[in-house]
């Protein structure tokens, strides 16, 4: 099974926001998250994750997406 | 010479003495020191000394953590001082009204320092290969004058100028000329500065000019002006003015701190780091005859005293030679012992509280006792220890000397 932990971490850490129990609707650019700083946690995910974020790929919305988006790309990481 | 009149309407600030300008400026009144013994974090090495730490700003608390992480913390102080100083004025934060010819001026003298060693310690020590894609715009000088034109849909001049310990004061002074010109009718000026980061500080120990201290004495280790002084102590911080055109601000019932009547500039053109007395005149002159003022007008100089052993006798020589006769009697403080140096800075912090001082009628003092003044760095008025309140105070100058050589000079009077 999936270890969804360190997701959840991450978007504690980098936006103070505990998806367990918070809304997972929240959305990014209600915690002051815009392209820019958008730009940085793609950067960040794909450090401490060891994954690639194509280009192409929806931009997040929400920190429920960004969690599954995390999720997604550790659990197909080559 | 323009009619025009240059009004300050709006203050802000970050210092280590508080989180705005009225409390740094109490606390400065009180006597207190926001200096004490700091040791970045992340150093390779053990490394301590005394510093002038903004310890009341919380980033994540004034931009929320995903756009605190997107600035460097020079930039972190610097919105957060200029937006401040854009409320106390009372003018609205988004554009109500035509801002294309608004601008801003700002002032620093590291800029990003603290994500470039971010970098550097992930490329050299952390072996990486690849930077955060910010790392540019975070890092660049004029990243925290831009962010304010952003925010405040400012469409004229943005300007940053980086003239070491005289930036925010030139920055001061180019704003006040394109105000009193009549190219903007309002202008943000001011500068920011977060240096203490590893290594900076052991750049600064290079050149040995910084004064030594440990927990215990770290609060009292800036001493302008005092025979006991052993060299300058770094600090973070961030100060902004609103510089308004005089009939404006009259005329939407803005409060008018204080004028700002003149700004004069001058080169040593002779040293890197080793100032002159008679460059530092020059300024001093350029500034008064800018804002026709006669020496015997000023009561207060807010000095640029870093408390190097050479810098403040050199100040005091200029000072006297400038005023001449009426320098006894002009009051003089330097207001780094209490907050520390914050380089870039500094000469937005040195103008937020004069404009405090003219309005309050009070001269905030330099800490220490008259009894531990320099002899010499005699003949001038030195306020000591407390406060100097119920002096009448006309006009004021605040003196800005930068390594390079670089001297500038705000003139102000109290507001009508």
């Amino acid at each position: 099974m999936l270890d969804t932990a360190p997701a959840y971490r991450y978007v504690q850490e980098r936006l103070g926001v505990d998806v367990k129990t918070a809304a997972a609707a929240t959305e990014l650019a209600s915690l002051g998250v815009d392209s820019l700083a958008l730009l940085e946690m793609v950067f960040e995910i794909e450090e401490r994750f060891g994954v690639k974020v194509d280009e192409d790929t929806p931009p997040p919305r929400s920190c429920g997406e960004l969690v599954a988006l995390i999720e997604r790309l550790a659990a197909t990481k080559p | 010479m323009s009619a025009r009149r240059v009004a300050v309407t709006g203050l802000g600030m970050v210092s280590p003495l508080g989180a705005t300008a009225q409390a740094s400026f109490e606390a400065l009144l009180a006597g207190r020191s926001g200096l004490r013994l700091h040791a970045p974090a992340d150093a390779p090495k053990p490394l301590s000394v005394p510093a002038g730490v903004c310890a009341e700003f919380d980033p994540a608390a004034a931009f929320g953590r995903a756009k605190a992480g997107t600035l460097d913390r020079y930039s972190q102080l610097g919105i957060t001082a200029g937006l401040a100083a854009w409320r106390d004025a009372g003018l609205e934060p988004a554009a109500s009204e035509d801002r294309e010819s608004w601008g801003i001026a700002w002032g620093t003298g590291v800029g990003g320092a603290m994500v470039f060693e971010r970098g550097y310690r992930d490329l050299f020590i952390g072996g990486r290969e690849r930077l955060p894609p910010l790392t540019v715009v975070q890092a660049m000088n004029n990243a925290c004058a831009s962010h304010l034109a952003i925010q405040l849909a400012l469409g004229g001049s943005c300007a940053t100028y980086s003239v070491a310990c005289a930036s925010a004061a030139m920055a001061l002074g180019e704003a006040f000329r394109r105000v009193r010109s009549g190219a903007a009718p309002v202008m943000l000026a001011g500068g920011s500065e977060a240096p203490l980061a590893y290594g900076v500080i052991r750049a600064w120990l290079a050149l040995q000019v910084l004064a030594p201290g440990d927990a215990e004495s770290a609060p009292r280790a800036s001493k302008p002006f005092l025979r006991e002084r052993a060299g300058l102590v770094l600090a973070e911080g961030g100060g902004a003015l609103v510089l308004e055109d005089w009939a404006r601000a009259e005329q939407r019932g803005a409060r008018i701190y204080a004028e700002l009547c003149g700004y004069g500039e001058s080169c040593d053109h002779g040293n890197l780091v080793r100032p002159s007395s008679e460059g530092q005149a020059r300024a001093l002159r350029a500034a008064l005859a800018d804002a026709a003022m006669a020496p015997q007008e000023v009561d207060y100089v807010n000095a640029h005293a870093t408390g190097t052993r050479e810098g403040d006798t050199v100040e005091i020589a200029a000072l006297t030679d400038v005023l001449g006769a009426h320098a006894a009697q002009v009051a003089v403080s330097a207001t780094k012992s209490a907050h520390g140096h914050t380089l870039g800075a500094a000469g937005a912090l040195a103008a937020a509280f004069t404009v405090l001082g003219l309005r309050e009628g009070v001269v905030p003092p330099t800490l220490g006792e008259a009894a531990e003044l320099d002899p010499e760095c005699a003949g001038v008025a030195h306020v000591t220890g407390s406060a100097r309140r119920g002096v009448p105070l006309r006009a004021a100058l605040t003196n800005a000397f930068a390594f390079g050589g670089t001297n500038a000079v705000l003139a102000f009077r109290a507001a009508d």
